[in-house]
């Protein structure tokens, strides 16, 4: 596609789809902010808002007691192109502010447990009077109502791989359930929920309707689990783990190779697998009655017969050699990358999808783009995350149009705040308490 | 659970349930009633998946495939067929029309060029190159709908070094490539190889997530380029790579080895960032337990008895925890503790220590590891609209994964499950091309449909 000629270069040149578009967030740890950032690099405008002097928990967590300038590398992956306030919600004044804050946006964001945002007086029935076009999201573990819910039940990611069935079927057969090395609950969650929001714009637009949305990360994941549910109807089992082995296609699976490093293979079509067959030099496979059709490969039997031939001859090349004979054959195949490969790959870098940052309190480092390209509105990171409170002026001052004796007031009176002098919430070191400020410096 | 106490919020989830119910989804307007998205996917279920999620918003979809059907329809475990349909294709041909088209003759070409005038969106998975190879490059397209926004979804991108290899795009495959995979499963026991402990290798999840989250992020860039359309009346090409879009989903591994040389590797079901994070054996087989709060921690630590042996009351900080040997340490602590209680008993005593434990309200997150049988017969799910079967004209009663998240004006539906291939050739080309009967039958005969 001529269209994507020089994309990375020229990204800077147009905007970001929903420029334009403000958004604002009351959302912690992973699940709630994921969404919102995803919109921010879409070109949204999103405004985070925290509880002072702590903000959001993630500024705590770590790798291992690994932090990068004493910021958590996760807070920093997920909060992206932020703008950063920290307001006192408990506070009728604050309560008053991010309700001017609402009239002026098109998205409001929360991840709390069921009706504390009625509680702050800033639910949607609160901030519906004030802006009727607001597009109002809640996510959490088991949504605003039913039984779960109403247990007043805390969760989170792992909570919803444990209940969803999403752990039990992503083990070897025979051992106990697995959880995902990443957060995937939260990030698909958030993902999945900004759907729903950009399809409630799209309604808004033609009939000036704001509206209500809640989302369960547990019934999010229940709809990515796909065959499992009209298997369970049809046949009336449980859909059980298979490992590496993918039960709907085959071959599909990871192999040890030579190099004791795994390779991943699938070749369902007609061509990929005469392909695989001739690479691996026994061309008749592909015509034998049990492998020759792919709904006869699929018979357990079959599969596991076939899948050993794979296997043995995997064992017999590198994984750079099974991806290469991939290529060669036409047949889908790779090594198994892991985070040296994020990091050295030239295919990644020259997509731009890992790149540098470069930000004013964090310097230089290393991030993932937001991984769509999108030939008129390129979507991009810009910058990392700020401090606790750090663009209160910005908002204060741009938006809501306060002077900076007001400001200090509201300083005074505890409706905003700044970090705590902890890691995490306080700038990095050696900040020279003006880069990155805004407004006021 | 029909005689729980109810909250004292009882109110506002009686109030948003009047709002939001899905029962009540039909009496609703769609939000994408007014888009057309023609579904060119092949072989890969992320373009299904994202053709589905438009069309559970109201989209008019329409989903063209070879004649004789794409090779979706075969994805089935054991190679079970309901009717010409595998299992994994019943969820995803929901709400769509389905008709055959060949790509391979002139006038088939020409035909995808006529729905190019006619859509708002199209999405396709060949392998880059290929929709080139025909003529119906984005250039192409563009010039007969400058307003079309063509979403690409691939294993490798529309450009970069890798972008010529011509494969196709399989989940299984880009799970192995997003380094998430690699990262993922239970450890080695020390001394031992992987072949002597095949399970103890890298493990990609069980669902197709990879699929599911490229299709994801092609469905939100779609909606976002359908939102600048409307300021500009611009049109664009969109393009997703699956392995990327799911890696964007992992975390501070990149970093990490950037900064520190550290590559991220398995830590079974604990978790190298959080604690309490992880899963726990008990009687009757296991349970999450959460708790990323110094109070949940020691909340925990009290439901099980622990909390004076363990001098808790001294603990300030978790960021100790956090670090490997702690993890496991405690780790083998707890595994004894859990065991002794069934996964429904721990759950209770959760829920029990937020109205009266010494720590209350805080309570740690206590979640039974469940199959996905006994999550499709949990009441509160069922309750909650998620497995509601879909009455199909063709298929019966299907049970299709819905309502993954509820809205009070245009929340999504599934009308359908599926159809068969090339089911609404007859009502789809007469009402686009004004194409009858009997063309459609020349049409045939020349092996166009």
């Amino acid at each position: 596609m001529t269209v994507f000629n020089h994309y990375v270069e020229n990204k800077h040149r147009r905007p970001g789809p929903l420029s334009g578009i403000r958004v604002i967030e009351v959302c912690t740890l992973l699940f709630g902010p994921s969404g919102p950032s995803f919109l921010a690099e879409l070109g949204a405008e999103v405004i985070k808002v925290e509880l002072p002097p702590a903000g959001d928990v993630t500024r705590s967590l770590n790798p291992f007691g690994w932090f990068y300038r004493e910021q958590s590398p996760m807070f920093m992956h997920i909060n992206p192109n932020k703008y950063y306030m920290a307001l006192d919600l408990h506070i009728d004044m604050a309560q008053q502010i991010f309700k001017e804050l609402c009239a002026k946006s098109d998205i409001v964001e929360f991840n709390l447990r069921p009706a504390v945002t009625s509680r702050w007086n800033i639910g949607y029935e609160d901030i519906r009077k004030i802006n009727p076009g607001i597009i109002y999201i809640e996510k959490n573990g088991f949504g605003q109502w039913g039984a779960y819910a109403e247990q007043d039940r805390p969760s989170n990611d792992g909570a919803a791989q444990a209940l969803s069935g999403y752990a039990w079927i992503s083990s070897f057969p025979g051992r106990p359930p697995l959880k995902q090395s990443i957060w995937i609950a939260d990030y698909y969650g958030g993902l999945m929920g900004e759907v729903a929001v950009l399809a409630a714009l799209h309604h808004r637009k033609k009939t000036g309707r704001g509206q209500f949305i809640e989302m369960s990360q547990t019934e999010n994941l229940m709809r990515a689990m796909s065959w499992v549910w009209p298997f369970q109807q049809a046949t009336q089992k449980g859909v059980e783990p298979s490992g590496n082995r993918d039960q709907c296609i085959c071959p599909a699976d990871t192999f040890l190779c030579k190099d004791n490093r795994m390779a991943a293979i699938a070749a369902p079509a007609p061509d990929e697998f005469k392909g695989l067959c001739a690479a691996m030099g026994k061309p008749e496979l592909a015509g034998d009655p049990r492998f020759r059709e792919h709904t006869d490969r699929l018979k357990t039997e079959n599969a596991l017969a076939i899948l050993k031939i794979v296997a043995d001859w995997a064992r017999s090349k590198t994984a750079d050699e099974v991806e290469a004979a991939g290529v060669k054959h036409g047949f889908a195949a790779t090594r198994l990358h892991n985070a040296v490969d994020q990091n050295t790959d030239p295919h990644r870098r020259a997509r731009g999808f890992v790149k540098e940052i470069d930000d004013p309190l964090y310097g230089r480092y290393v991030e993932h783009e937001f991984p769509v390209m999108m030939s008129r509105t390129p979507p991009r990171i810009k910058w990392t995350v700020r401090p606790v409170g750090f663009d209160n002026d910005y908002v204060m001052t741009k938006i809501l149009g306060r002077s900076q004796r007001q400001i200090d007031e509201l300083y005074g009176h505890g409706v905003l705040g700044k970090w705590k002098d902890q890691q995490g919430r306080r700038p990095p070191p050696g900040w020279d308490g003006k880069e990155g400020m805004i407004i006021r410096r | 659970m029909a005689d729980q106490k109810r909250p004292k919020w009882a109110a506002w989830a009686d109030h948003i349930r009047s709002l939001d119910d899905p029962a009540r989804n039909f009496e609703k307007p769609e939000a994408l009633d007014d888009l057309v998205v023609i579904d060119l996917s092949s072989r890969s279920m992320a373009g299904c998946y994202c053709s589905s999620l438009l069309a559970e918003l109201g989209a008019e979809t329409i989903r063209i495939e070879p004649p004789g059907g794409d090779l979706v329809r075969t994805y089935s475990p054991d190679g079970i067929m309901v009717k010409d349909t595998g299992l994994a294709y019943l969820q995803e041909g929901r709400n769509k029309y389905h008709v055959t088209l060949n790509l391979e003759t002139e006038e088939g070409r020409d035909m995808l060029k006529a729905f190019a005038g006619h859509a708002d969106i199209l999405i396709e998975t060949y392998p880059a190159g290929k929709m080139e190879a025909w003529g119906l490059g984005y250039e192409e397209l563009a010039k007969i709908n400058p307003r079309l926004i063509l979403c690409s979804i691939t294993a490798h991108g529309q450009f970069g070094p890798e972008s010529g290899r011509g494969q196709y795009d399989y989940d299984n495959v880009a799970q192995a490539r997003s380094a998430i995979q690699y990262a993922t499963g239970e450890v080695l026991p020390e001394g031992k190889t992987m072949e002597e402990v095949p399970h103890a290798v890298s493990t990609k999840a069980g669902p197709w997530i990879a699929w599911s989250t490229s299709g994801t992020f092609a469905a939100l860039s779609i909606l976002a380029a359908v939102h600048y359309r409307e300021m500009t009346g611009e049109g664009q090409a969109i393009d997703v790579s699956t392995p990327e879009a799911y890696e964007r989903l992992n975390d501070y591994a990149l970093h990490w080895y950037a900064d520190q040389g550290v590559c991220n590797e398995r830590f079974g079901s604990l978790d190298t960032c959080l604690w309490l994070y992880g899963f726990y054996p008990t009687k009757d087989g296991g349970v999450f337990l959460g708790g990323l709060r110094l109070e949940m921690w020691k909340a925990f630590v009290d439901i099980i008895g622990k909390y004076d042996e363990w001098k808790a009351e001294e603990w300030t900080t978790l960021a100790p925890f956090m670090k490997k040997d702690w993890q496991l340490k405690y780790q083998s602590m707890i595994d004894p503790e859990t065991a002794k209680y069934t996964s429904h008993e721990l759950t209770m005593k959760s829920i029990e220590y937020a109205k009266s434990g010494r720590l209350a309200p805080i309570t740690p997150v206590v979640a039974e590891i469940v199959s996905p049988w006994a999550a499709m017969h949990d009441e509160n799910w069922q309750d909650r609209g998620i497995f509601t079967p879909v009455q199909d004209p063709v298929y019966g009663s299907i049970v299709c994964a819905q309502a993954q998240w509820k809205a009070t004006e245009t929340p999504p539906r599934t009308k359908w499950a599926c159809r068969p291939v090339g089911f609404d050739n007859g009502y789809v080309y007469l009402n686009y091309f004004g194409f009858g009967p009997e063309k459609l039958k020349e049409l045939e005969g020349k092996g166009v449909i």
